[in-house]
């Protein structure tokens, strides 16, 4: 069983962003990174797996510049076995041109399962895996709760709008791995000293055709301060009028 | 001959002791070096102290004084066992041929007197261990039959001892009577008896007295009263007292080529904390004190010793090769003969032996540590084993990991951003040490506020509190504001290691970029990590705990305060661990309180000072999940409750935010306060100044 997981690098998105001073990205100063939230559940995922089938090891291959090797250093120690970058100076914002790199990547791996998070928690498009699937001519199971290999065949669960839904595959196959199927270990300072010793594989990444670029990122406008009408029974008309005629809730 | 048969059995006694001996010798081997002969004159101190003079013991008001009095008599009575062995050796020998008279009557007075109060303690430590059972001499696998017939056998010691001077002088040894007043009294019985007859039995009392010595001797190695032989070596070699050593955790080598981190096992532990092992007397103070094991926890540090020398007994023969001779396990090794050597090298201390949960519920309070009267350092093994669940199996309650993945994005074990670090300090005119050193001035002290104090909505009003006393004063200080970063004492104390030098390294790098030299903080957690465990990375500095701080403007009459007198505040302080027995400061809170409120009542909870209880949070407590037994906090603030104060007192964040949640729990309007928040509302009022006094503000409790 061999298994690729693709991961990318996001920034800590708990903070108040700033524009950068080209319009066209965030300001990247003072940002702290990891790797995205459900590539961490696709990564764990994929070790359970491998785990629970005592056989086969775990790849995880990355699109980017050199601290794109941090993101992955961290996965080596979680228990990844070899880790592949595919170098590029920029990652450009069009998904067919990282699927393209990757596929090229993959296509040569000989993978029987390649993995993603259902989506980056930075770009949030969703789009990758399923490029990544139809260049390699692969099924695809999007947004997976739940995964389980077994004799060659795959079987998943998603959860869909006020239910599940189960479904079968045969491998190879490309799934995308939302939240709940497993929460990402905390990598031991021995995963750590063992993740220095394993091989770490840097590749110039072939991307494909640039077709989509950001052209003007902004900022949410900041919301109002709250006002003060007034106090006691006094102030009711004038907040019924203000919710009528400007909140237009009435 | 019988001399010859005399020299005969002392040989075999002595060969079969030194083989003992060096077995056990041989299983402490396994653990790994460390040295233990620094620091010589500390380390004499301590055994004249805790060893010889028996400070710990006597720290129970009950059972100390008679325990004292048994390893002292213990003591004198060696002086009357080299006679007798001299005796048997030489013929006709006594201390009479090489002492002038008197002095041999002060030596037969000694024994006697001593043999007679030993006789006593033992009779009472019988009916202690029989009738009444105190709870800490009970569970854990505590032997209670080996305590009882090694009492018996002191008895039966003592009472030889007396038989046979008793016959001496009726055989017609002449002291004067009051220099053995109870052989002489005892003499009285024989006097009707025959010659033969009192002969007879003087003849079997000496050797039932040699032969019982020998016995003692050589049962010691197969019992827990191995203490009485290793207890003071231990003392010795113990690093649980002294300053600089007490409570700072290992330095561990990160780089070393290693699969286990941190102990699962007693290979993996260092030679003093097996020899802690064989110390421990299992009088179970340390149990009877521990808060975790107080409120229904299933630690017991006295376990974790116990199982740490089972554990070296179960495998220690396998690894050093030879068998306990003639099968005979050292009282508390597990009788493991069938096993294999495989299976017993596949058992481990972890797991086997203690479990996680033990390890986790540990708040490192020290109170074992502080209690225990053979200084044995229960704590250590603990943390090392935390190491080995974190570093090497990733094993941690599901609590913690939010916190060490925040310390290691946000610099804070929440989630907050760097940014909102100094929020508290809005429009207080407070510099940071980066806009000082920008103007090319210096600070006379760095304020490290530390992460409860910055982000903590009620921690926030005692930064504010204090900073209002430090600008009160005209003290020029400084925050580091958003390049403080979490000093990583959680992350130490949850066994992150790897974790935790990260972070001491940022922070030693921050303070040594601002040249940083005097630091007050109002973190007992910081003040320690960074006083104490911070020159293990080569960060020096002087750190004051703002309790000391502010003690010292007062005393220098710095700060202006109103001068009041109608009040009257029953305030209970409540001692934070790492402040009190960490590192020795119980007086300068309660000077600070009673200097700031001259009128304050204070009242002490039973429970105070270096036997004060902890409040729950420490030792990485704070962020996971109280699920056994009672809360430590609840029993806590009952207890300063019961005092009948009308404030609680703290001077730790910590324990604020503990003893707040017990008082919402316990429906309480007690309020807690920190002393730097009692001394500011008294502050000379500036015009327009609104500030709250302790004694409006009940309501707030249990914000
Ligand atoms: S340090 Fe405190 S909590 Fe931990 S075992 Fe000792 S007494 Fe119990
Ligand atoms: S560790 Fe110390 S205090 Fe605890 S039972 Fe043993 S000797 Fe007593």
């Amino acid at each position: 069983m061999k298994i690729a997981v693709c991961i990318k690098r996001v920034p800590e998105m708990d903070v108040n962003f700033k524009i950068a001073a080209s319009g066209k990205g965030v300001d990247e100063a003072g940002l702290k990174w990891d790797m995205s939230d459900f590539d961490g559940y696709a990564v764990e995922a994929a070790l359970q797996l491998t785990e629970k089938l005592g056989a086969g090891e775990v790849h995880v291959i990355s699109l980017g510049g050199d601290v794109v090797q941090e993101t992955l250093r961290k996965a080596l120690s979680m228990g990844a076995a070899k880790a592949v970058q595919l170098k590029c100076d920029a990652v450009p914002y069009d998904a067919f041109a990282i699927a393209a790199a990757l596929a090229a990547e993959l296509k040569a791996g000989g993978y029987d399962l390649i993995m993603f998070g259902k989506m980056s928690i930075d770009g949030a498009n969703g789009v990758t895996q399923f490029v990544v699937a139809e260049l390699l001519g692969l099924p695809l199971v999007h947004a997976c709760s739940k995964l389980e290999i077994a004799g060659g065949k795959g079987t998943a669960r998603r959860e869909i709008e006020g239910g599940g839904e189960l479904v079968a595959f045969p491998l190879p196959a490309v799934v995308s791995i939302d939240e709940g199927i497993a929460r990402p270990r905390y990598p031991s300072l021995k995963g750590i000293m063992a993740a220095k010793k394993k091989p770490l594989e840097v590749r110039p990444a072939q991307l494909g055709e640039v077709r989509l670029t950001v052209e003007k990122m902004e900022l949410p406008p900041a919301r109002a301060a709250g006002r003060i009408i007034g106090e006691g029974a006094g102030a009711v008309p004038e907040l019924v009028k203000l919710l009528q005629t400007e909140a237009k809730v009435l | 001959m019988s001399h010859v048969a005399f020299a005969l059995v002392l040989a075999l006694a002595l060969g079969f002791f030194s083989y003992n001996a060096q077995r056990l010798v041989r299983y402490l081997r396994i653990g790994h070096d460390e040295n233990r002969l620094n620091d010589i004159p500390r380390r004499a101190w301590n055994l004249l102290r805790i060893g010889i003079a028996q400070t710990k013991i006597l720290r129970d008001p009950l059972a100390g004084p008679v325990h004292a009095l048994v390893f002292w008599g213990f003591l004198v009575l060696q002086v009357g066992a080299l006679e007798i062995i001299a005796q048997g050796l030489i013929p006709g020998f006594t201390y009479a041929k090489i002492l002038p008279g008197p002095l041999y009557w002060l030596f037969l007075a000694s024994q006697e007197l001593t043999a007679a109060a030993v006789l006593a303690a033992v009779a009472l430590l019988l009916y202690r261990r029989i009738v009444v059972k105190p709870r800490r001499l009970q569970g854990d696998g505590v032997h209670s039959g080996d305590a009882i017939f090694i009492l018996s056998l002191i008895g039966a010691l003592m009472v030889t001892l007396l038989v046979t001077s008793a016959t001496d002088r009726a055989l017609g040894v002449d002291h004067p009577a009051a220099v053995q007043p109870l052989s002489a009294a005892l003499a009285q019985l024989f006097a009707s008896v025959p010659h033969g007859a009192v002969q007879a039995i003087h003849h079997v009392s000496w050797w039932l007295h040699a032969l019982l010595i020998l016995t003692f001797l050589n049962y010691l190695p197969y019992s827990k009263h191995l203490h009485v032989i290793v207890s003071l070596p231990n003392t010795f070699l113990s690093n649980t007292s002294g300053p600089g050593t007490v409570g700072a955790m290992k330095k561990m080598d990160l780089e070393q080529e290693t699969e286990v981190f941190g102990a699962a096992d007693v290979t993996h532990l260092s030679w003093k904390n097996l020899l802690d092992g064989y110390s421990c007397t299992e009088c179970g103070r340390c149990t009877s004190v521990c808060p975790a094991n107080i409120t229904g926890k299933a630690l017991s540090p006295r376990k974790i010793v116990v199982n740490t020398r089972q554990r070296l007994l179960e495998v220690a023969p396998a690894i050093v090769g030879g068998d306990d001779v003639f099968g005979m396990p050292f009282i508390g090794a597990a009788r493991g003969d069938a096993e294999s050597r495989a299976a017993l090298l596949d058992h481990k201390l972890l797991d086997n032996f203690i479990t996680e949960e033990e390890l986790w519920s540990c708040t490192s309070c020290r109170a074992c540590v502080y209690e225990c009267p053979v200084s044995i350092d229960q704590l250590e093994i603990i943390n090392e084993m935390r190491r080995n669940l974190v570093l090497t199996e990733s094993r941690f309650p599901e609590e913690v990991q939010p916190a060490f993945e925040s310390l290691e994005r946000n610099g804070s074990p929440w989630a907050f951003q760097p940014s909102e670090r100094a929020q508290w300090a809005e429009g207080m005119d407070i510099p940071t040490m980066a806009e000082l050193w920008e103007r090319g001035e210096r600070p006379d002290i760095l304020f490290w506020v530390g992460c409860m104090g910055s982000f903590d909505d009620r921690a926030k009003k005692t930064t504010v509190a204090f900073a209002r006393i430090l600008q009160a004063a005209g003290i020029k200080f400084a925050i580091l504001g958003q390049e403080e970063t979490c000093n990583g004492d959680p992350a130490r104390r949850m066994g992150n290691e790897y974790l935790y030098q990260m972070l001491a390294q940022q922070a030693i790098e921050t303070l040594n970029r601002y040249e940083v030299f005097t630091i007050v903080t109002s973190c007992p957690h910081c003040f320690h990590q960074i006083g104490n465990e911070f020159p293990q990375f080569g960060g020096n500095y002087e750190v004051i705990h703002h309790s000391t701080y502010i003690e010292r403007l007062l005393a220098d009459g710095m700060v202006p305060l109103k001068h009041e007198t109608g009040e009257k505040l029953v305030m209970a302080y409540h001692d934070s661990c790492y402040l009190g027995r960490y590192n020795d400061v119980y007086d300068a809170p309660r000077e600070a309180l009673k200097r700031a409120l001259p009128v304050v009542q204070l009242v002490e909870a039973p429970r105070s000072r270096d036997k004060g209880l902890c409040c729950g949070a420490g030792g990485g407590r704070m962020w996971m999940e109280e699920r056994v037994g009672q809360r430590i906090n609840v029993e806590r603030k009952k207890e300063l409750l019961a005092t009948g104060a009308e404030a609680v007192a703290v001077a730790c964040p910590f324990c604020m935010t503990m003893l707040n949640d017990a008082g919402m729990k316990l429906e309480s309007t007690v309020p807690v306060y920190d002393i730097a928040e009692v001394v500011a509302a008294r502050i000379e009022a500036r015009s327009g100044d609104g500030e709250a006094r302790p004694s409006e503000g009940r309501s707030e409790a249990g914000e």
